[in-house]
């Protein structure tokens, strides 16, 4: 019993102190944890990013592999052999065979923390999907930020959640990107939206006081006092009403006109027949559980993607 | 009896050309012809970005006359000079290499002087093409490299016995590698 104590911690203590150590990595020594996991993309072996990053990342990326059949490999290390990091995320993609055969459609994200530096690789089929200008605009207004804060998990995470969302939903990429661009305009939209409504109310309020001043004493104390049905044609009511001055007594006759709340006429088109919901995007989930191996098809890559340093 | 014999002469030269590797050889040559075609390809995108490139760049450095020339002359030498897959001689893709190193290091140079301007590393456009440009250079060391690769198979292929007797008589030559030159691989690594 003694000895599976210490045998234990001695394990603890060598998992614990690996990212102290900082391994400079080679290519192939990653650890490729989709080839265990199918619904695994991120190779984390330094333990930069946290568990529930990790799975929110795995979680995404296992998405856009259903939907649009992109083989993403996120690779988050401490330290590598040569520090050239196009090279390494090169090679990473070329040796795991990244993507689908033919298709070409692998991905390969690479932060690489002593050199400072995060590199997009991207395979040939999806150079156009993703082109390097958008990889680098990625890189540069959400994740470089993040990351010279020391942010790993926030800057790695958004990160990849704007590249799905390029790939997945360009609209809503459009939006963000406007967003991100009309902050100030927003703001200045915002005053003006108020003071027009506020100008709006004056006036109302206005014109309601002139429209309640009695033409005998000259003071806005008009109120309703009573109304009756003139006619009423084709929608439109016209009513005789009473106005009453509180101040004076004065009463004044007003024919105002309005339309029937309940003549509804049917102009528009009219709602056609039953709605067939159908042609839905059929996923289906080829292999067995969950757990079972992936594996890479052999993609390859033509050196697409960019890559810089924060 | 002699369409037979025909036939046997035939179904020989067949089996022999084929265990000399000749269609193995055809296969080679090809893929080393595709893989030059991925080269230009490349170096081509890199000259279709410059005008763009240097229109930006004029719009914010209107003293760096010299620079932007120098690229723009760099560029138009370097598009003279194509090289055909089957003409791969080593002293073509010598002055083939020369060419395009003379625009790398003009568009290194052209590179170097923008960090003087502020306003112009700001632009978007000027963004998109350093980020493009930076993805053309990767890609082009990868497709060189590639190159490279296939043409040392085929080289060492053709010329192993016997396929080099059969490469003899019908012509498959050896191919020329890219060299490491010391222009090209000195010229500054475009990063930003």
């Amino acid at each position: 019993m003694k000895h599976l104590i210490s045998c234990l911690l001695i394990a603890l203590s060598f998992t614990l102190a690996q990212p102290v150590w900082g391994k400079e990595y080679k290519p192939e020594e990653i650890p490729m944890v989709h080839l265990q996991d199918r619904t695994r993309y991120v190779s984390n072996p330094d333990g930069i990013l946290s568990n529930e990053t990790v799975n929110r990342i795995d979680n995404i990326l296992y998405a856009l592999e259903q939907k649009n059949g992109i083989e993403t490999l996120v690779v988050a290390v401490e330290e590598i052999e040569g520090g050239d990091c196009f090279e390494f995320a090169y090679q990473l993609g070329k040796q795991h065979g990244v993507g689908k055969k033919g298709a070409d459609n692998g991905l390969v994200i690479l932060l690489v923390r002593k050199e400072r530096c995060v590199q997009f690789l991207t395979g040939y089929g999806i150079e156009g999907d993703l082109p390097d200008a958008i990889c680098k605009r990625i890189q540069e207004q959400t994740m470089f930020p993040l990351f010279r804060q020391g942010l790993w998990d926030k800057g790695m995470l958004e990160g990849i959640t704007a590249v799905n969302t390029y790939l997945t939903d360009y609209d809503g990429w459009q939006a963000s990107q406007q967003q991100a661009g009309e902050d100030e305009g927003l703001t200045i939209a915002f005053t003006a939206f108020f003071a027009m409504m506020l100008l709006f109310l004056i006036i109302g309020y206005l014109s309601d006081r002139k429209a309640r001043r009695c033409p005998h004493c000259k003071k806005s104390g008009l109120s309703r006092s009573d109304s009756r049905l003139i006619s009423n044609r084709n929608g439109i009511k016209t009513n005789e009403v009473i106005y009453r001055c509180r101040h004076c007594g004065h009463t004044v006759v007003k024919q105002e006109q309005e339309e029937d709340d309940n003549h509804t006429s049917f102009g528009g088109g009219s709602l056609g027949g039953p709605f067939i919901f159908g042609g839905g995007r059929g996923t289906s989930f080829g292999g067995g559980g969950g757990f079972s191996g992936g594996s890479f098809g052999g993609g390859s890559f033509g050196g697409g993607g960019a890559g810089g340093r924060f | 009896m002699k369409t037979i014999s025909k036939l046997i002469v035939a179904l020989v030269a067949l089996v022999s050309l084929n265990s000399c590797g000749y269609n193995t050889m055809t296969e080679k040559e090809e893929a080393v012809n595709k893989a030059w075609s991925n080269v230009e390809n490349q170096y081509q995108r890199r000259s279709d970005l410059i005008p763009n490139l240097v229109n930006t760049v004029k719009g914010y450095a209107q003293h760096e006359e010299s620079t932007l020339t120098a690229v723009l002359e760099a560029r138009s030498k370097a598009t003279q000079i194509t090289v055909n897959a089957d003409d791969l001689t080593p002293e073509k893709l010598k002055e083939y290499q020369a060419a395009q190193g003379q625009v790398t290091s003009a568009l290194g140079k052209l590179l170097a002087i923008t960090e003087a301007y502020p306003d112009l590393k700001a632009n978007e456009n000027f963004k998109e093409l350093q980020a493009q440009l930076e993805g053309t250079e990767n890609r082009i060391s990868v497709e060189r490299r590639n190159f490279n690769e296939v043409v040392g198979e085929y080289n060492t292929y053709i010329r192993k016995f016997p396929q080099n007797i059969m490469a003899n008589i019908f012509g498959f030559e050896k191919r020329a590698y890219f060299e490491a030159e010391a222009g090209t691989e000195k010229a500054p690594k475009v990063e930003f």
